[in-house]
């Protein structure tokens, strides 16, 4: 009982002073891989401009769905996600051209355990603006092959596009790009064999309308099988009707490549 | 190669993948020796009881994701439904083990496994995630696996010796994920090995963290090559 009293006591001079050294690591993990990723650039902390939306509790850490979303006309150059604890940590680095826009972008991820993300948004100042959340899931990155992955490297390279929404001049588009492709992490056992299926993952996304840039988007081995990548691009008057393509590169240098009709509707 | 191959159509969005599960035998849930002195009824009515009570079994047995012990270490895939008992051990739960940890600084072992490093990535290009453990924790990855080479035994038992300070009394708690046979088959190891107080902490880690406790970055012990 004493101890009991004892530590309440520490608890209220110190907070959890347990806890504390955690994220003191936490912290310190993710000052390293910032610097690593952004050189000795300070980030500011700016929830009003940028936002990173994940479960707080994945079923399915191998599949695990996040979004980014920045205040429009906040002229957002970049976005970075980072999955602190991932082997591979930068999930993706995406930078947008003149008919992208940065107000949405989603992924599905790996995750390989308890771990902070951090999203950043880089604006044409140069300034750096940062957020994170923490996200419980496990076991991600070593999860087995499966008859998915055998699915996705039979179909591999095909893709699809959704869009929603209508599709008006100056105004952005929700879309969606699914790519099949397995995206071996070099780290997953097949469960039969008990070998490692060697590494072969999407390193490169382009995504381009009428040949001008939509957005061009580098990753490492934390995106989940069928990368899905959600996105906005914002058509011009004389880019309707269109080509949106996508050219998609991956770790064996296999290059992917499918155009979509962008049609001019609504208004 | 050619195994790799399916015709089916894509399938886009569809959650195709969780934990692993394994078949539960039949033959291990059924008694294996039918009551003697039965008349033939009887009998024929035991068994069709039985084989009702089967399926009824494998659903419980599903739905709490737990298998029989096996006879000696698991050499299946490490992930997967897990036993609910240890032999010659016992089973602790989260507030358990805070409060042993507390009380009686038991030896903490962790040995979820090494992550491996993808072929094609250089050695010296490979930065290995941050492995957290349960403060105090001594990580032996490999100690867990189905089959230790002597080497290894050696090399496992000699730690448990040191850490111990060679009292096979001395409280010992051996764990990884949950889901997990590494922890399974190493406290299983540590019992046979003569320890008679080998806790096994079946939640492992993210229990621990789901429970709010705290982790801190360890380095692995690497087992010899």
């Amino acid at each position: 009982m004493r101890k009991l009293a004892l530590s309440l006591a520490l608890l209220g001079m110190f907070g959890t002073p347990a806890l504390a050294d955690e994220e003191a690591e936490r912290q310190a993990h993710w000052a390293e891989l910032r610097e690593a990723v952004f050189g000795d650039r300070a980030a500011v902390a700016a929830a009003d401009l940028i936002a990173l939306e994940a479960p707080k509790r994945a079923l399915d850490a191998a599949l695990v769905p996040i979004t980014v979303t920045t205040k429009p006309g906040s002229d957002v150059t970049g976005l970075t996600v980072v999955i602190d604890d991932n082997p591979g940590p930068v999930a993706a680095k995406v930078s947008y051209g003149p008919r992208g826009d940065a107000s949405l972008l989603t992924l599905r991820v790996r995750v390989n355990q308890y771990t902070y993300m951090h999203a950043v948004a880089e604006t044409s100042d140069g300034a750096l603006h940062e957020t994170a959340q923490f996200v419980k899931a496990a076991g991600g990155c070593s999860a087995p092959v499966g008859a998915g992955e055998a699915e996705s490297l039979a179909q591999i390279g095909r893709m699809k596009l959704r869009l929603s929404g209508e599709v008006a001049a100056g105004q952005p588009v929700d879309a969606q790009v699914l790519i099949r492709h397995p995206n071996f992490n070099g780290m997953q056992m097949d469960q039969l064999t008990r070998l490692y299926t060697p590494m072969r993952y999407v390193q490169q996304v382009e995504i381009t309308l009428n040949d001008e840039r939509v957005l061009s988007m580098e990753n490492d081995i934390s995106l989940a099988t069928d990368p899905a990548i959600g996105f906005r691009f914002v058509p011009r008057a004389e880019d309707l009707p269109g080509k949106l393509k996508v050219v998609v590169r991956d770790s064996d240098d296999a290059v992917f490549e499918q155009s979509f009709d962008v049609p001019a509707s609504g208004s | 190669m050619q195994a790799w191959f399916f015709s089916s159509p894509p399938t886009w969005g569809r959650v195709r993948r969780g934990k692993p599960r394994l078949v539960v035998r039949q033959s291990s849930l059924a008694p294996s020796t039918p009551a003697p002195q039965l008349g033939g009824f009887l009998a024929t009515f035991a068994t069709i009881a039985l084989l009702l009570l089967i399926p009824l079994c494998i659903a419980r047995a599903q739905a709490q994701e737990t298998v029989p012990e096996p006879a000696g270490f698991w050499t299946g895939p490490m992930g997967g439904p897990v036993p609910a008992t240890i032999a010659g051990g016992r089973v602790i739960e989260t507030a358990g083990l805070a409060a042993l940890i507390e009380e009686k600084q038991p030896v903490l072992v962790d040995v979820g496994p090494l992550p491996h490093k993808p072929e094609t990535i250089a050695a010296e290009e490979w930065v290995p995630p941050p492995h957290r453990t349960i403060p105090g924790s001594v990580w032996l990855p490999g100690a867990g696996d189905g089959k230790l080479t002597p080497k290894l035994d050696d090399w496992y038992r000699s730690w448990l010796e040191q850490l111990t300070g060679g009292d096979p009394s001395k409280p010992l708690v051996v764990f990884c994920h949950p889901d997990c046979w590494g922890s399974w088959n190493a406290a299983k190891r540590a019992i046979l090995y003569g320890y008679s107080n080998v806790h096994w902490y079946e939640e492992g880690i993210e229990g621990w963290q789901d429970a709010g406790h705290e982790t801190r970055v360890v380095q692995p012990e690497l087992p010899p090559r």
